[in-house]
């Protein structure tokens, strides 16, 4: 099918002022917070359930891709469209729809802004616990789509943990409806199944969030280490004390002055490294964990421990560590986050490791963690416009993974796969464990309309199924 | 074709080739033990020792037509009927621990370790497994997962589905695949820990798993309070969800379950059971914060035991290890378990105790009333009470609460008492794991 016919199709259904299709109107969708590109044919945005049922009909019966789309502040190109394919942009559905402060949960439309969820039920005493650092951007769409995580996801665990019930539109434009607002639900847990599927299976229209009530008190932590390695062993040894804080966070030197010189939060200028530590719950066991803690940065060498006065200065050493990524850009003009998981114990070698590699390809990597779960986010800066630094910088951060994975770890965290780690899965996944998984992509999407190229390895998608090299797409007028 | 089991002495070859001679048996004496809740008349039992030779089984029973049926410890009180022939496949040799590190707090074992076995095992450094299912020391992990296993203590550190951070497992086609891995954070790939948690054994034979664990405890101490009805205990409970307090465990025991624990008290009372931990500060915060209405508290093997008898109840191990059950236990019609939004509970109470009938029909109720689980036992009271009460109960759960209630009913065919919303998506997803429905034990659709 031709563009203009689609968008025209596309227009009948979502109104006409809902869909863009003019080159310099698309551009603004060609890319999310990584490093991948491409342009789609249409970007549309629907108001409802019943909108983007009636694009999944067309789209299945045109063959032409769709893919949806929160705030585009993914990292792994998940967002991005392929060629010729369609976006389903979700800005037009950010209502809350239910606060149900009696059973602790929020029903919501995937265009709502995760910070936004938190600021409508803070009057309640309550908040929504994942937190990534773009929570003032990122979507609970989106969210769901990555099974994102943030600081806080130490104690509270992931998205997948903080929904109970969703709303689906399958490729055929049926709507299902998985879950509700019980902490279990009859059948198959296809919510939890459906979170982190990165928009392969179905798109999510509605989706049920669990509430969680705001701590009485809460304690954060600046410990200042001398070393990197100083502080990367408190990290387990805070694990071993007993003590599971709400968030550990870890910056090294190199960021935390590039963090300082943006965001002037009070991070030490002349330390090899921070942990940023919160702990929360019962005022009692604050205060008591707090303590114990500052004795353990204290035995492992810390050469101070600052604790926030009140909630501004809290707030400060959050923004620097939130607005840690984007202080970069001050340094080059490009980077390249990566997403690794380590055992938490490998912390220490997984740093001497990414030293090494920073010196083998001549490349500054600044790093910055959630140190508690072991996931990290080695930043390598680059120039963009140099294609060989940007070959260099992708086989530093396959070096980097490679490693993750020889000592039990993962590629990615809380990015998700996307574009971007997908040639990397076969590092985690026999061919029988993508097989499995694909069958299952095939049963609820075996044409490859929803989000092709994504996730699964190309030479497993041209080999095995209709994926997207078979796929049509749009073509342009005058193509 | 063998006489006594109906499944061909060619197929029963095979299975020995493959697992063993001493491991693959046929024989109605040699089957006694066998049959269980979860499959009563089993053609053939076999026991794996690796996951090659699970993925060997049921490959070989995808060719010759025979129905595989998953088993743990069997603990679960579901009962189901089963197509014949089929063979079980008890998972009790695959315990291997695949890997452990105190320090990382994960670890990974096979599905035929037991939950106390893991725990004796974790223990030693001070650290938990923190589901508590019934019967732990006969409850294994591949059963726990299969059957989405909880306990009080699924009250403070979350479910099983929390907190499972990788799976290995062979499809019902004989594929051997993995969801997930060993470190605590990880996107990678589809959520496959979530399919397999609670799917009974319809979609994969689950051969291990790993898992967070969680500092242990260092004391512990319950609160008891006790209220003249189940709405007065109720607010108690709004009262500290509302609180800043955050129990391990939080459990409603109705007078009937009372007494059933304990067949020396007389109280009438509901009785909320308040579990903390912490320093003497933090208890002593608790003590505070559930003031007056504190009619006791418990620590030490008091508070063992009674947490155990809830985490058991109606069952307890050394009646299970006997083989017969406690009296009342034989005239217990129906097990029926409801997971519902905490603000249903009331209404689901108020439901089952209607059912209660004075010297015809009991019931008891134990509540993890936090979180909205309510389980309820109904018995009969004397030998002309007509049959099951449970079915309208359940129809009338059906009726008030949302349809997609989590409400199960042992003696049903189906672990779910009421059919699951989404079929046809569950359908899709189990042609593309068990295309050939080898693994048919629990008939959910």
């Amino acid at each position: 099918m031709r563009i203009p016919a689609v968008v025209d199709q596309l227009r009948k259904i979502a109104g006409r002022d809902a869909v863009l299709d003019r080159p310099e109107d698309l551009m603004l969708y060609e890319y999310d917070a990584g490093v991948r590109k491409c342009t789609p044919a249409a970007v549309v945005f629907p108001q409802n359930t019943e909108h983007v049922s009636q694009i999944m009909r067309l789209a299945s019966s045109a063959g032409f891709p769709v893919v949806a789309r929160g705030a585009g502040t993914g990292l792994s190109g998940g967002s991005i469209s392929p060629e010729g394919g369609v976006v389903l942009a979700f800005a037009r559905m950010n209502r809350i729809l239910e606060v149900d402060a009696e059973n602790m949960r929020a029903v919501v439309q995937p265009g709502v802004v995760n910070q936004t969820l938190s600021d409508n039920v803070a009057h309640l005493g309550l908040y929504f616990a994942p937190d990534p650092s773009s929570q003032k951007a990122c979507t609970i769409g989106g969210n769901v789509a990555e099974n994102s995580g943030g600081p806080h996801t130490l104690a509270s665990g992931v998205t997948v943990n903080h929904v109970t019930g969703m709303t689906v539109v399958l490729p055929s434009g049926e709507v299902v409806r998985f879950g509700g607002k019980a902490a279990e639900c009859s059948g198959y847990d296809l919510t939890g199944f459906f979170v982190g599927s990165e928009g392969t299976v179905g798109i999510v229209t509605e989706i049920i969030v669990k509430l969680l009530r705001r701590p009485e008190r809460v304690a954060t932590l600046l410990a200042i280490f001398e070393t990197i390695d100083d502080g990367a062993r408190t990290v387990s040894a805070i694990t071993a004390a007993g003590i599971t804080p709400a968030a550990l966070e870890m910056l090294d030197g190199w960021t935390l002055r590039a963090v300082e010189a943006a965001c002037h939060a009070g991070y030490p200028l002349d330390a090899g490294a921070v942990l940023l530590i919160e702990l929360d719950g019962l005022a009692e066991q604050v205060e008591e964990q707090a303590e114990a803690v500052r004795e353990v940065c204290l035995q492992q060498k810390a050469r101070e421990v600052r604790r926030a006065k009140d909630e501004a200065e809290r707030a400060l050493l959050w923004k620097g560590r939130k607005n840690a990524f984007a202080a970069l850009g001050r340094l080059a003009p490009s980077y390249y986050s990566q997403d690794g998981v380590v055992p938490r114990t490998r912390i220490p070698a997984v740093l001497q490791f990414i030293e090494g590699v920073a010196k083998k390809y001549g490349l500054r990597i600044g790093n910055i963690f959630h140190a508690g779960d072991g996931n990290l986010h080695p930043l390598i800066l680059f120039d963009p416009r140099d294609p060989k630094q940007l070959e260099l910088v992708q086989q530093a951060g396959r070096d980097i993974l490679e490693y993750c994975v020889s000592v039990g770890g993962s590629i990615t965290g809380e990015h998700g796969v996307g574009l971007e780690k997908r040639d990397l899965m076969p590092l985690l996944f026999t061919d029988e464990d993508l097989d499995v998984m694909l069958s299952l992509r095939n049963a609820f999407n075996a044409a490859g309309v929803l989000n092709p190229g994504k996730l699964f390895p190309t030479t497993r998608m041209c080999a095995e199924t209709r994926g997207p090299s078979s796929n049509p797409v749009l073509i342009r007028e005058g193509m | 074709m063998s006489a006594t089991t109906g499944v061909s002495l060619d197929v029963v070859r095979e299975l020995r080739a493959v697992c063993g001679e001493d491991h693959v048996v046929d024989t109605p004496e040699q089957l006694k033990g066998c049959s269980s809740n979860i499959c009563s008349d089993p053609a053939v039992a076999i026991w794996p020792g690796s996951a090659e030779e699970v993925v060997a089984v049921l490959q070989l029973a995808g060719r010759k037509g025979l129905g595989i049926i998953p088993a743990g410890g069997r603990t679960q009180p579901v009962f189901g009927e089963n197509q014949q022939p089929y063979a079980v496949l008890c998972t009790s040799r695959l315990t291997e621990v695949e890997h452990y590190d105190h320090a990382d707090l994960t670890v990974g074992v096979g599905a035929g370790m037991t939950v106390a076995q893991l725990n004796a095992m974790v223990s030693a450094d001070h650290l938990v497994f923190a589901p508590d299912p019934r019967l732990p020391e006969r409850c294994t992990i591949g059963g726990l997962l299969a059957t989405a296993g909880q306990g009080p203590l699924r009250h403070g550190y979350g479910g099983v589905r929390d907190f499972c951070i990788g799976v290995r497992f062979v499809t019902g086609d004989g594929r051997r695949a993995k969801g997930g891995g060993r470190v605590v954070k990880n996107v990678a790939g589809y959520d496959l820990m979530k399919l397999l948690i609670g799917s009974y054994g319809t979609l994969a034979v689950i051969t291990s798993a790993s898992f967070k664990l969680f500092p242990a405890p260092r004391q512990t101490r319950t609160f008891l309070a006790e209220f003249a009805s189940a709405t007065e205990a109720l607010q108690f409970r709004d009262l500290i969800m509302r609180s800043p307090l955050a129990p391990m465990c939080l459990e409603l025991v109705s007078p009937g379950a009372g007494k059933l624990m304990r067949p020396e008290t007389t109280s009438d009372a509901w009785v909320m059971c308040v579990r903390a931990s912490g320093s003497d500060a933090v208890l002593a915060r608790y003590r505070k914060e559930l003031g007056s209405a504190i009619t006791r508290e418990m620590d030490g093997e008091d508070e063992v035991k009674l947490w155990r008898g809830i985490q058991d109840f109606p069952i307890n191990a050394e009646d299970w290890q006997d083989n017969a059950r406690i009296h009342w236990l034989s005239l217990v019609v129906s097990t029926v378990s409801v997971v519902v939004p905490p603000a249903d509970v009331h209404s689901v109470i108020e439901i089952v105790m209607r059912a209660a009938v004075p010297e015809v029909y009991g019931a008891a109720v134990v509540g993890r009333v936090g979180i909205g689980h309510v389980l309820a036992y109904l018995w009969i009271m004397n030998d002309e009470a007509p049959s099951d009460p449970s079915a309208r109960v359940i129809d009338e759960l059906g009726t008030r609460l949302s349809p997609l209630a989590n409400i199960s009913r042992s003696g049903a065919r189906s672990p779910w008492a009421l059919p699951p919303a989404q079929l046809m998506s569950m359908r899709a997803v189990k042609r593309a794991l068990d295309p050939n429905n080898v693994l048919r034990g629990r008939e959910i659709f």
